[in-house]
């Protein structure tokens, strides 16, 4: 309560609006990165159900920590980093089978949100599930560099993500980038 | 020429994440070092394999309006917590039933006038008392309110019965009032705030505690509020809020000054009343028509 009540002090004089008074709002925030969020999440979830999930918490985490998390440039470093780490936590003990996100996608197609003929979206998920694959040999935190750095992070939003030295990223990403062509090569035959 | 690429360089050059600088030094470098530009031409390759593969993953929809939804009503849920009084439950139609009283907007206007009053009287109290060239009683509100100093007492309570004339003046004055569309997430921005440490005058806290408690109940039932109401109850409130932290900085001046720190304490009061006048009328609006 008492921290309810330093806001409202503080908030007093002319904070009586409806439009934010900070870098970003919470609902800009939302536009501008829950694509982020939701795709980085399901990247490691592997399972788009969960990855609203874990969408749902960081936003959650936001919105509690919204005068404590960084400025605008930073914001999307944050919440990547928070996505990770929620995502993380939420894999474990999860078992990774396609079979939920199947059910998932055909409780989506009923509701009108996704529209694919069957045949094309079969293709595209054994591509993605091959992508997957490869992804998984690629060791932390190479293997988070190229998902960041495949969300368009520049190197410092991923150091400043994954508690690297900025210097560092090109070379991760470079060693990343070099263990995923092989072991992609490896399973889909393609080089 | 200059030294060959490595690989870190050579990723971070495809990157665009080089210097200014380096970028044109490593440009040079390719163009005339065969070694180096053979390896550009693998690294290019394995780039655009690893972007295309990676691509349907990163490009599969994303439902925004679900997710927008369920963290909509989640931060709802928070906000509903947060207030933790027992008004929470199925209370939503029979708010909204209530809230198209007329009465209701009157009350408004009531405690939107002594406010103004109250401001107003301060102002004066402290022309006469401090030094004339000292502007910061003049907040906005004694603007129009130099005509009702007669018709209020400074005193702290019933802040509503006494004004029923004045409100009736005011209303005509009033313009018609927009429809905005509630904004989605009206809380965002009270959280926005410097976490500077802030003193409290003596006896604030009490109603600081009651204000929190009283507006959070109100902010968690807003969406049951008509726009109209909500737009004019945002008016009201800013017109208090400004009464408060004009007292209270004239209070924070003069320490020593048992009337500043009386007409801070009334302007919080007014506020109180305000707030109680929303959240009662909700709970027990019947007995008011």
């Amino acid at each position: 309560m008492n921290g309810q009540a330093r806001v409202l002090i503080e908030s007093m004089p002319n904070d009586i609006g409806t439009e934010a008074v900070g870098p970003l709002s919470f609902d800009e925030a939302f536009t501008l990165h829950h694509r982020a969020v939701f795709r980085t999440a399901r990247a490691v979830v592997r399972d788009s159900a969960l990855a609203e999930d874990v969408t749902q918490e960081v936003f959650l985490r936001l919105y509690r920590n919204l005068h404590a998390t960084p400025g605008e440039d930073l914001l999307r470093a944050w919440l990547l980093r928070v996505t990770l780490n929620v995502a993380r936590n939420t894999v474990r003990g999860q078992n990774r089978s396609m079979v939920r996100d199947n059910e998932y996608h055909k409780s989506t197609a009923d509701n009108g949100f996704a529209v694919e003929a069957p045949e094309e979206d079969y293709e595209r998920r054994v591509a993605i599930e091959e992508a997957r694959r490869a992804l998984d040999k690629v060791k932390e935190p190479m293997r988070s560099c190229l998902l960041l750095k495949q969300q368009g992070l520049s190197y410092r939003e991923i150091a400043n993500s994954l508690s690297l030295k900025e210097t560092n990223v090109g070379s991760l990403v470079a060693r990343g980038r070099k263990e995923f062509a092989r072991v992609y090569g490896k399973i889909g035959g393609r080089r | 020429m200059t030294r060959c690429l490595d690989e870190a360089t050579l990723q971070t050059y495809f990157d665009g994440e080089l210097s200014g600088e380096m970028m044109e030094s490593a440009t040079l470098h390719l163009a005339s070092c065969s070694t180096c530009a053979a390896a550009a031409r693998e690294m290019e390759e394995e780039i655009n394999l690893m972007m295309t593969a990676l691509e349907p993953e990163f490009e599969a929809s994303v439902p925004t309006e679900r997710l927008r939804q369920r963290i909509d009503a989640a931060v709802l849920d928070l906000r509903v917590d947060a207030a933790s009084l027992p008004a929470r439950g199925g209370f939503g139609a029979f708010i909204s039933g209530l809230l198209s009283f007329g009465s209701q907007r009157s009350l408004g206007y009531a405690s939107l006038v002594v406010v103004l009053a109250f401001a107003a009287v301060f102002g004066l109290v402290k022309l006469k008392t401090d030094t004339p060239e000292q502007p910061i009683a003049q907040t906005p509100p004694v603007k129009n309110g130099n005509e009702q100093v007669a018709v209020v007492p400074p005193t702290v309570d019933q802040p509503v019965q006494v004004n029923t004339a004045v409100e009736r003046k005011n209303t005509d004055k009033r313009p018609t009032i927009r429809t905005n569309p509630a904004p989605r997430f009206t809380a965002v921005k009270t959280e926005v705030t410097t976490s500077e440490p802030v003193k409290l005058l003596p006896g604030e806290r009490a109603y600081l505690q009651t204000i929190a408690r009283l507006d959070s109940t109100i902010k968690a039932n807003k969406k049951s509020m008509r726009p109209s109401l909500q737009v004019e109850y945002a008016r009201n409130l800013a017109v208090v809020d400004r009464a408060i932290a004009a007292t209270r900085s004239a209070a924070k001046s003069n320490p020593n000054d048992p009337d500043a720190a009386d007409f801070m304490f009334s302007a919080y009061q007014s506020k109180v009343d305000l707030l109680n006048t929303i959240a009662d009328a909700r709970l027990g609006g019947g007995r008011s028509h």
